[in-house]
Formats: C-alpha cells, structure tokens, sequence
C-alpha cells in the first residue's frame, strides 16, 4: 500500500491535495467551501441549500442553460452537498477532461451570476427539499437527532427551516456566498489520475487572483437541546434515533471509538443485528455508525419497528451499548478490526471515495493520513484498549428522537 | 482483463474476469428467479428466500454466518428484483476463496421452521419500512397497475397477508425449483486466481440437482391506466409514469438508456430544465429499465399539490415535442458523454464489474466487455433513438400517484 500524497498551498492560503491512483483513467476532484450550515448566520437556516442551486444557475460568461451545457458535455458525474461546516462540490470524470471541468468550477465558484429571479427558483427548490422531508420520515428523524444532539448551531439543518427560507433575501444570501466562499479556508482535493504539476498551474491562474482574507470566527456553541423529542406522524412504523457522544477524531483513543462502534454494529455478526434482528426480530434497519466533526462527536443510531415493539426496540439498543464496557471477546476485536480495515482498502479503489477522504483528514486533523497509518492504528487496538476506553468513557446521556404513531419512555 | 468461463455437467455455469491491478476481488451467485416467478399465494417469497439463505445450514447456524462472513471483512449482502436474486460480496483478494465457499454453502439452506418464522417478524418490518417511503411505494404500486395481471406486476416484497401466509413448506418448494444449478451464475471479477475459484466450485456445486426452471416470458404494453391513492399523512404528490420499453435482450437497450436520460436524467434532461430548473417539480426523473424479454420506460416525479396540474401538462409537452421534433445531435452527444463517464468509473470497480458481468450472463449468455458497451453507446444515431420514440411512444403511459387528500 505505497502510496504518496500531493500538495501545494496557493499564496491566498487555498490548500491543493492529490492523491495519484494506478490503473484508473478516472480523476475525481472536489472543493470543500466554509459555508456549512453551522457557519451560517442565525435566521439563514436553509441558506445553504439555496447557495448549492443558486451558484449552478448561472456563472462566468455563460447563462444558466449554457452552463448546465457545459457541464454535462463534459460528461460529469457531479454533486453538491450541504454539511455541519462545508459546501462541499464534488466531481467525477474521464480524466481527459480535467482541465476544462476545473475551468467551469472556477467560474461557479468564483463568479456565479446570482441573479434575482434564479434566486426565487433556487429558494423554492430549498423549500420544497424542506416539506419532502415529512415525506421521508427515517431522514428526517436522523437530521432531528443532530439538531437535538449536537450544541446548536453545529446541528442545524443541513436542509433548512421553512419560515426562515421565507424569509431569507437575496442579498443577504449574496453576502453569505461573498463572505464564506474564502479561498484562504478552502481545501481542493484530486484524487485518480491527474498531472499535479498541471493542476497547479491551473489553479494559480484560475483561484490565486483573490487575496488571502482571514478566517471566520470559530463556531460559538450553546447548549444541547431537549433528551428526547418526539413527533407525532400516523407512519406504519415508528422510527428511533439516538445518539450519544464520543471523543472527537483528533483524540487519542479515536481508533479505540471505531473499533467500538464496530463490534456494537460493524457487520452482521455485530451485537445490535444479532440482538435487535437476529433474536428478536425487532426491526429490518438498525444500525449505528461513527459521526464526527470537528468540534463533538458521537455514536448514533437508527431503528425502524411496528409501533408496538417501539419500546422494546429502544430498551434493547441502549442495554447493548451499556453492554459493550461489560467485556468484548477477542473474537469480536479481530472481526471488528478486519472489517475496518477491508472497507479502508475497498473504499481506496474508488477515486471519489479518495478524493473526499483526504479532504475530510486535513480539515478534521491538519493533515492526511496514509492508509498504512489508519492500518496500523486498527492494529494496534485490544480487547483491553477498547474497554478501557469504554469503562473510561462511559455512555452517559442518549439524546433521543422518535417520529411514528406512538411514543416511547427514555428512562 | 481476461474472460474465462466454464460450465458444470449439472448446468451451473461458472464466469471470471480477471483484473490483476485490482486490489479487491467480488463474487456472486446471480439466481433467475424473482416475484415474476411467483404466483399470488406465494407472494414474496423469492425475496423472503433471500433472507432465509442466511440463516444457515445444516451445518452452520445464522450466527455461525454472520461471523463467517464478518472475519473475511467482506462487504456483503443480497438483493431481489422481479427477476433476479443476487448474492454478492467484495473483499481483499486474500479472501476471496473462503467467501466463494462461504455462498456455496449458503446457495444450501437448511430453512428451518423456527427461522421462517422469526424473519417473518422482519419482512413485515420491511414492508412496513416501504410503506412510510412514498418515493418506493409509489413505484411499486405503479408497477402493478402498469403490468395489469403480467407477472413482471408481483412486488418484490409481497403484502402483509400474502407473506403472513406463506408457509415453510411453500418456500422449500420454490427453493428446489428456482435455486437449481442450470438457473443461476457465479461470477468473479478483479484480482484473483481462476484456477483455485473453479477447484473449490466444482465438487460442492456439481452435486447439486439439474431442474426444469422456466419463466413465462411475454411482452406487456402497459396498461395505461391512471389512478390516484390519497394517503392523509403525506406532505407531497409522488408521480410514477410507466410504459412500454426494449428487453434486456434487445440490441435498442442502449439507445433505450440514452433516451431516458435525455428525458430525465437528474441534471440537464429534458425534466430537469423544464420541472426542476423552474421549481415545478423538486424531482423529476425517467430511466429505462430493460427486464427479461420485457421492458419499461418510467418516470418518478415530486411536487406540491398547488403543481400537479401544470407538472403534468409540462409533462405532456415535453413527450409531444419529443414524438413532433425528436431530439438534437447535442442532446445526444451530452447524454452519451454521462452515460460513458458514468460506466468507465464504474467498472473501475470490481464490484461494479460483477454487476455488469453476472447480469450480461444471465439475459445474454454473453461477455461483454466495457469496450463493447462503450462501442455500443457510441454507435447510436440520432435515427435509431427517432424510431425508438417512434415505436414505443413513451407519452402513452400508465400513471400512479400517491399524494395527501385533496
């Protein structure tokens, strides 16, 4: 697993990373943009689904359709998403095409037209993606769980708040685009096949011409919202999600965390699928997985069940996180361990996936990690690192969200 | 890449393409069998079958799979459609051998009684899961209504009261006549060793019994009915459109898929510059979906209640200018650039290889190599895709929504 990294740093402060990739002719490039929801301004909930559209419709020298033209002429495989503290584009391509991708996301990013009637459409859009989300209740209740979970504003909505969607103007949201599209803080990922000597030089041409400016504030957090909350929907099942907190990925005993979540839940031998599913046929979903930034970080998890068995479902959950501290085998260790590792390598074939991991590492840690070092780190964990930890770090409070029919009794 | 392929005396056919740069290998049993091949009374069993196959042997209990499964660190799992089941897994080629051995076991379930029914609670579950998915339920439904008496109409799932019913006995019946040797595939595609697949294949799948597996296999033009289905605690309308499309089997597949995404691919098709660039429609999408001697073009469109009217009347435009004025060369030219980018990444894959192969297999008896595909992409006119529009007229179409009580 030799594998190298690629960097440069523009004068403005923009970070470029690289990651080559054998026996790929894909190239897979993003850009992490500050404007995450939480780095919004209060009563702008939802700003950042509007800005993900707005920008698209319209930029450079081109309208919205010839822009749209553009893009997919060049066949690309694209998105753009909102999280807690990014905008994130992410593209995927034949290689081939590179130079003039990154030619047209120059243009989005730097010069979006932001014209007042695609703004209208754009917010519509925002709003519309709000209310589907009654529509999609196992969603919902996961973006209702960080908003509960974490200190606000690192929860709010990725999707947005109706009334303050309403209310939002355009140059308001121009300012937020102006603002929080700083370079200075922006990272840009490449990974799969690519001349990096090439992109650089593009990338001084196309992003350098803007000066360094300073970072935003860091986000001032308040206090966590209610422990449980429930929303009355007449749905066929009720869905639980909960959540409680865990060290960060900057903490020395992130990978003693992983390995956790992974015997509580890492594969269908795990102990939630095998008590939740297995034995007692509680639910078809459950799971729970890792979830950081870089401020808190917790274990979350869902479960979807008939609203009868809603109590139940929750009871067992909670008893098999309480549980893990009790004692793990090394049997579990070693399965937990491996399939870590495998979804690391398998995960590493893909230049998406590349792309978007070694920007995730420099945010969160200042650095990209090797797979070798994340490898080893896996390695190094035992049965007595893993319940150290736990009986350390005992779970404390669960933050709990239930949308159904019925509610449930968090004890 | 190399092909290689091979087949049991019993009909158990046996595929490879190997890729030695790959760091991961994938394989799969693809079974020919589907709630297509279902009657009424057995409603969802092929997938509840599915589920059932992890639960062991004789040998191995479901635990005993689970952890199984879990030490190769394979990503794993299996899946139904109205005509296939498949079982597949991705690992590091290091473990490629003992997950093979691993499915080999499995494709031999012990289905115990006291299994069957505690995943019944499960299924039930998961039907119940889909009911709150208006964005499935409404295809499902649609389906259905579209095939009208057609088996390709069975849901995968089945309902509440077919799965209720079902019993053990059922399920093994259909078992020892869809999982037979000469009704199934087991592909391998990335970094492994041919050889040492085809040595732990041969004794265990060769034992296994030839049966009489067919399907019936009919062409359906749709219904073309339309109906609409008031749910009181939805917030949106969830449109389905289905109708008549090309085979699996039918050269037309790829011209087929170019026209879907000219309609209705996600970004820049026809849907998206008049639904969702002007907030019609928060959704709107139309692929073409090639089955068994059969298929269907079909449309999923969201939207608020105050739109429906004016997203249906755009719709109609839209398909009329498409059957008046046909499509452009650049139409043409954007939608094979997505379709040939979206196929080299994902072959880059080995699990996205085995998809592909497995399914080339089964319709086709046929390797196909990406090149072949990316030819057959390119080699579509402007022509071809007119007299697709020509023949099967995708504007007459059976409709489906679900939305709340007007």
């Amino acid at each position: 697993m030799a594998e190298s990294f690629d960097k440069h740093v523009l004068n403005n402060g923009m970070v470029l990373l690289g990651e080559p990739m054998e026996a790929v002719e894909s190239v897979a490039f993003g850009f992490m943009l500050p404007a995450g929801a939480a780095l919004l301004p209060e009563g702008c909930c939802g700003a950042g689904s509007v800005i993900a559209d707005w920008i698209f419709r319209g930029a450079g020298d081109k309208s919205s359709r010839q822009l749209g033209d553009a893009l997919d002429g060049l066949g690309l495989v694209r998105g753009c998403s909102v999280g807690s503290s990014h905008i994130g584009i992410g593209v995927a391509l034949e290689a081939g095409n590179l130079a003039e991708a990154l030619e047209l996301y120059a243009d989005i990013i730097l010069r979006p037209s932001l014209q007042e009637d695609q703004f209208e459409l754009a917010r519509q859009l925002a709003i519309d993606g709000v209310h589907s989300l009654d529509d999609d209740p196992r969603q919902k209740v996961m973006l209702k769980l960080r908003e509960q979970f974490y200190p606000s504003p690192l929860g709010r909505s990725t999707v947005g708040e109706v009334a303050e969607l309403e209310a939002l103007m355009v140059e308001t949201t121009r300012r937020i685009i102006k603002n929080n599209f700083n370079l200075s803080q922006t990272i840009f990922t490449v990974a799969g096949k690519y001349d990096f000597d090439a992109i650089c030089g593009q990338m001084e041409k196309l992003f350098s011409r803007t000066k360094p400016a300073p970072g935003g504030a860091a986000v001032s957090v308040r206090d966590k919202a209610g422990k449980y909350t429930h929303i009355d929907d007449d749905s066929a099942q009720v869905h639980i999600a909960l959540m409680t907190e865990t060290v960060k990925p900057t903490d020395e005993d992130y990978y003693n965390a992983r390995v956790a979540v992974s015997v509580l839940s890492g594969g269908m031998s795990a102990r939630l699928f095998t008590e939740v599913r297995e034995k007692r046929g509680l639910c078809y979903a459950i799971g729970a997985r890792y979830h950081g930034l870089k401020e808190a970080a917790g274990i979350m998890c869902y479960a979807g069940t008939m609203p009868q068995k809603g109590q139940e479902t929750l009871d067992v959950i909670i008893g098999e996180f309480n549980r893990l501290a009790e004692g793990i085998s090394e049997e579990e260790i070693a399965r937990a361990e491996v399939r870590l590792k495998s979804a690391l390598i398998l995960q590493s074939e893909s230049s998406s996936s590349r792309a978007g991991a070694i920007g995730a590492d420099y945010y969160m840690l200042g650095r990209v990690r090797s797979l070798d070092e994340i490898k080893n780190k896996i390695e190094q964990t035992t049965v007595d690192s893993v319940l150290g930890f736990l009986r350390n770090n005992k779970f404390k409070d669960f933050t709990v969200v239930t949308i159904g029919p019925k509610k449930v009794t968090v004890k | 890449m190399e092909f290689k392929k091979k087949e049991l005396a019993n009909g158990l056919c046996l595929i490879g393409e190997i890729n030695k740069s790959a760091k991961s290998a994938a394989v799969g049993f693809f079974v020919k069998t589907g709630s297509r091949d279902e009657t009424e009374q057995i409603n969802g069993v092929s997938h509840y079958l599915e589920h059932m196959l992890f639960k062991g042997t004789e040998k191995l209990s479901a635990l005993e799979v689970n952890k199984a499964f879990d030490r190769t660190g394979a990503q794993f799992n299996a899946c139904t459609s109205e005509e296939n089941t498949v079982f597949y897994a991705a690992v590091l080629p290091e473990y490629l051998v003992e997950v093979t051995k691993l499915w080999i076991e499995l494709m031999r379930p012990a289905l115990r009684n006291e299994d069957f029914n505690i995943e019944k609670s499960v299924i039930k579950e998961e039907i119940a899961m889909y009911k709150d998915l208006p964005s499935f339920d409404v295809m499902d439904r649609c389906r259905r209504l579209h095939f009208d008496g057609h088996p390709c109409g069975n849901s995968v799932l089945g309902s509440e009261k077919s799965v209720g019913n079902l019993t053990a006995e059922q399920m093994r019946d259909y078992f020892a006549r869809r999982y037979a040797p000469n009704n199934m595939v087991l592909a391998c595609a990335g970094n492994f060793d041919w050889d040492q697949i085809c040595s732990v294949v041969e004794v265990p799948c060769g034992r296994w019994q030839q049966q009489v597996a067919t399907r019936k296999l009919e062409d359906c033009g749709g219904s073309k009915k339309k109906e609409r289905i008031e749910k009181s605690n939805l917030a949106r309308e969830h449109i389905c459109l289905m109708s008549a499309g090309v085979s699996a089997q039918d050269p037309r597949r790829f011209a087929a898929s170019l026209l879907g995404i000219i309609v209705g691919d996600d970004v820049g098709s026809r849907f998206f510059w008049e639904l969702v660039d002007k907030a019609l429609a928060e959704a709107a999408a139309m692929q073409s979906v090639a089955m068994d001697g059969t298929g269907t073009f079909y449309s999923y469109i969201r939207c608020g209640s105050e739109n429906v009217c004016k997203v249906l009347d755009t719709v109609r435009n839209i398909f009329d200018s498409l059957s008046k004025d046909g499509i452009t060369e650049d139409e043409l030219r954007k939608a094979k650039n997505k379709i040939l980018s979206a196929l080299v990444i994902k072959n880059e894959l080995p699990m996205g290889r085995l998809v592909d192969l497995g399914s080339n297999w089964i319709y086709l008896e046929q390797y196909r190599t990406v090149e072949d595909d990316i030819s057959a992409v390119k080699a579509v006119t402007i022509d071809d895709i007119h007299s697709l529009i020509e023949q099967f007229n995708p504007g007459d179409f059976t409709q489906l929504s679900i939305g709340p009580a007007g």
